[in-house]
């Protein structure tokens, strides 16, 4: 029983010590939860680190995944307060004001008067670095015997979605699919890795993407002019964010000078371009 | 709807099933007779793949089979076939991940086996060998049998390491784990709750059958035991 009193005590000292110790810095701390597109990892954790030089005691932690994983997880009720994604269909998809013919769900997660559209973005056929031995320099290629495989992102992931309306326009999709020549990956990323791993002879991704892998990759090709649509990446603070303030403030500083200086540092352009 | 991911799947564990039934099988017996130290580190290296994430299994995977890597690019040069992105790739994933499985059941079922039947065996004067197909095998066949299906389940149902060294290509590289994943995505419930069921349909299936297989052997080594002593079974608990 004694020793069980002085074991409290000094428990009791030690929760003292460590509020005492902590409160100061954490007066006020928080942290903001972002789900962005895969092809946005680098630049924003540029853009994360200039905010913290400006605001410290706002932490901003990042989800980069395809922007159809995301745009389900939100749906699913995961934890966001701001969503960036590589497409407008994703975020027409839980945007109420959009046509309801895309948001077949009604969903409302985005708050409204905070969507804005944040850079935009090309599409290029990559091949790995220094293999391209039969001479790849095209995107109708890959229906030739240039091309034995091609990764490409899956009809849920944007760039996916994007390489799709390519090939439609060109008059090959059905032809491609037939073939038996695409593997499909689940977000950008994995097409960025199989190529750079000599996996597949070539893939579709963002100019951003092989542009941060340039050691790895070569760009051989950009999409045909009018091909696709416009590749524009629109922003949106949640709806059910429980940090408004916080979150609104963020999104202003992506659209400041200093941030579109970092996008267009890794390759993005302005949106309306 | 199209059944090459069932075929390919099928055939995939199908194959790696009997790689790694002849490899465990060799290897619980061989490294069973080791001294204990080199055991120990055998026994952990041999076992690794079965706690080691799939992904981390699949990520060396295509650093050393891939076509940057040591072995893959030897391959390609070599006979100029590829390693990765092809079907016979998610073999090499499953071989890895279901060994363990199949090693560790099987020396299980040596290390319960009464070595007096051995012993009796060679002073009849019998080879090693047939002592072991004749003599240890049959008697160890419920550990074999378990270690088997273990085995062929686990490959069937891999996922981590399949999807990083064959991609998802339909036609040619899809297994019903690969195909869910994908049909989730797309959206398509109904096509994945499909695949879903065909899965549960082989699955219990499979081990249906072994729970006959493992009845039918039991039942006529009863009598044997009961004759030969209480406390000391022959073969396998």
């Amino acid at each position: 029983m004694k020793r069980c009193a002085g074991t409290r005590r000094s428990f009791a000292l030690l929760l003292i010590v460590g509020f005492l110790a902590l409160s100061p810095a954490s007066a006020y701390a928080v942290e903001l939860s972002v789900f962005a597109a895969a092809s946005m990892t680098e630049s924003m954790n540029r853009v994360a680190e200039a905010y913290r030089a400006i605001v410290p005691e706002v932490t901003i932690v990042y989800n980069f995944d395809s922007s159809g994983t995301l745009k389900t997880q939100i749906e699913q009720g995961a934890d966001c307060d701001l969503f960036i994604s590589a497409g407008q269909k994703q975020m027409n998809e839980l945007d109420i004001t959009a046509d309801p013919a895309v948001n077949k769900g009604g969903l409302n997660f985005v708050r409204e008067g905070t969507r804005f559209n944040i850079v935009s973005n090309q599409v290029v056929l990559i091949v790995p670095k220094g293999q391209n031995k039969r001479g790849i320099a095209d995107f109708r290629d890959v229906t030739t015997d240039k091309v034995a495989l091609v990764a490409l992102g899956n009809s849920d992931v944007p760039v996916g979605q994007y390489s799709e309306e390519i090939y439609r326009n060109l008059g090959l999709w059905d032809q491609l699919k037939e073939m038996n020549r695409i593997t499909y990956c689940s977000n950008v990323k994995e097409v960025l890795s199989q190529v750079a791993a000599g996996a597949v002879d070539c893939g579709i991704v963002y100019g951003t993407d092989a542009a941060s892998a340039a050691d790895k990759v070569d760009v051989v090709a950009q999409a045909p002019k009018g091909s696709h649509r416009p590749i524009v990446y629109p922003a949106g603070v949640m709806r059910a964010t429980q940090k408004p303030v916080e979150a609104i403030a963020f999104a202003k500083y992506l659209q400041s000078p200093e941030c579109v200086a970092i996008f267009e540092r890794h390759g993005f352009s302005k949106p309306g371009e | 709807m199209d059944l090459f991911p069932l075929y390919n799947s099928l055939r995939v564990a199908a194959i790696s099933t009997v790689i790694t039934f002849f490899t465990g099988i060799a290897a619980a017996y061989y490294i069973a007779k080791t001294p204990r130290v080199v055991k120990g580190v055998l026994d952990c290296v041999l076992t690794l793949p079965m706690v080691l994430p799939p992904t981390v299994v699949g990520f060396f995977l295509l650093k050393t089979i891939g076509p940057l890597g040591p072995v893959g690019s030897r391959v390609l040069e070599l006979f100029g076939a590829k390693l990765v992105m092809v079907w016979y790739s998610a073999i090499f994933a499953t071989t890895i991940v279901t060994f363990p499985l199949m090693y560790r059941t099987v020396r299980g079922a040596f290390e319960a086996f009464d070595e007096t039947l051995l012993y009796s065996g060679q002073t009849l004067g019998l080879s090693n060998t047939y002592l072991f197909w004749r003599v240890m095998m049959p008697n160890c066949k419920q550990g074999i049998l378990a270690g088997t299906v273990l085995a062929f389940a686990r490959a069937l149902g891999e996922y981590g390491a399949t999807t990083m060294v064959t991609g998802y290509i339909p036609g040619r590289t899809a297994t019903i784990s690969t195909t869910v994943y994908q049909l989730w995505r797309e959206g398509n419930d109904i096509l994945a709750y499909k695949w879903v069921a065909i899965n549960l349909i082989i699955s219990a299936a499979v081990l249906v059958a072994v729970n006959m297989l493992e009845n039918r052997y039991r039942q006529p080594r009863s009598a044997a035991k009961d004759i030969l002593s209480d406390e000391e079974g022959v073969g396998v608990p």
